[in-house]
């Protein structure tokens, strides 16, 4: 699970996406996974009972249990019904964006997400950060901010700073407003300012909250860093394989059942090869596009056309 | 002005809102220390943006309110 990496997706897809993108619906979809799932899997007192998972990770990734919201043909299915009932492509693509924002994201922990339910209720998982849900809220956060999760967070807190664009009220008015309803509807009751607020909002949370549970962890409470991968190792965690090959085949050989670290060379070296092999096509068209040095032209010499000839 | 709305450069947006940005700025470094004494405040995304809300909408458009009826006594 990610903890502000949810709240600061919708700016980054945001900028890059424009007009093409409502903004609420994406922020929905970004959300949608964890509310429907996230309440249980920590447990609420309600009139003097807790309510809480048996198995926390299994019933807020696996199946039985929620994780199917966490799969990518859940976001499809929401967005068709969105589309069937406001018959709003954007709208519902969008929702389809942010909720596959957050199933992708979640795949970094020990435990991952069932990216393709109801076709295969397997767990694809990195592994990155140890996914510590069933030891609560308050372990579960400073785990995670002494992992590679907090790393992973830091990395969506610089990418949306450096998407300060979209934060702007300019922004707001000419590309948010113009590609999402909610806006336009809200603009009747309420002030501008209000909403370029609520607008922020989330970004807002993700910072804030980053920046707090970081020092809640490491000057408030002492839990130490462990940047190792899978870490923090001090936390009992959960990975894929207890909860795949309690479902499905034990020799599963995916990335979330075996090690991950011979594997992990193999797809860093592809995402390299792919970035750089688009770096080179970037290059490639800015040298075409670029001026070609001066040559000096030969004269050409004017022919007589017959119509220089004629009288 | 770019075509999407915004400023061209930080610079100019930084020039037209420092004062909006400064009340974000304070909102967020008081949301974090109370966060840090009290982390249950930093679960819940309709607290934050209600108090977001009231940091940056109502308590400046209080302050105006009672600045203008102050100046006209």
């Amino acid at each position: 699970m990610s903890w502000a990496a949810h709240d600061l997706e919708p700016y980054v897809i945001q900028k890059h996406l424009g007009k093409k993108v409502a903004f609420v619906p994406l922020l929905i979809g970004s959300y949608a996974p964890d509310l429907m799932s996230k309440w249980f899997v920590y447990g609420v007192g309600l009139a003097g009972f807790e309510l809480k998972a048996d198995n926390p990770a299994q019933f807020h990734r696996g199946w039985p249990g929620a994780g199917f919201t966490h799969s990518l043909t859940f976001g499809v299915l929401v967005g068709l019904l969105i589309y069937l009932v406001g018959r709003n492509k954007v709208v519902a693509y969008s929702f389809t964006i942010g909720q596959w924002a957050h199933a992708l994201t979640d795949m970094g922990d020990t435990v991952g997400s069932m990216l393709f339910f109801p076709f295969t209720d397997h767990l694809f998982a990195v592994g990155a950060w140890a996914y510590a849900g069933q030891t609560g809220r308050y372990v579960d956060a400073g785990a995670y901010f002494s992992g590679l999760g907090f790393v992973w967070d830091g990395i969506f807190v610089v990418w949306a700073i450096l998407s300060w664009r979209v934060l702007t009220r300019g922004y707001f008015r000419e590309t948010v407003l113009a590609a999402d309803p909610f806006w336009r509807w809200a603009g009747r009751y309420v002030s501008e300012t209000m909403l370029v607020a609520l607008y922020r909002a989330s970004f807002f949370y993700g910072i804030a909250r980053w920046t707090a549970w970081l020092i809640w962890a490491h000057v408030v409470r002492s839990f130490a860093f462990d940047l190792r991968w899978g870490g923090p190792r001090w936390v009992p965690r959960i990975y894929a394989r207890d909860l795949n090959q309690a479902s499905a085949a034990p020799a599963c050989r995916c990335p979330g059942c075996c090690s991950m670290r011979p594997r992990l060379g193999f797809y860093g070296a592809v995402a390299v090869l792919a970035f750089a092999k688009g770096r080179s096509a970037s290059v490639r068209d800015l040298l075409r596009e670029a001026p070609r040095p001066h040559r000096p032209r030969r004269r050409l010499r004017r022919r007589a056309t017959v119509r220089d000839e004629a009288p | 002005m770019r075509p999407d709305g915004s400023p061209s450069s930080l610079r100019d947006a930084l020039a037209a809102g420092w004062r909006e940005l400064a009340l974000y700025v304070g909102a967020g470094v008081v949301y974090v220390a109370i966060g840090v004494a009290f982390p249950e405040f930093l679960f819940s995304w309709p607290v934050a943006a209600g108090y977001l809300v009231t940091c940056v909408v109502l308590l400046p458009a209080l302050v105006r309110f009672v600045r203008v009826r102050t100046e006209r006594r």
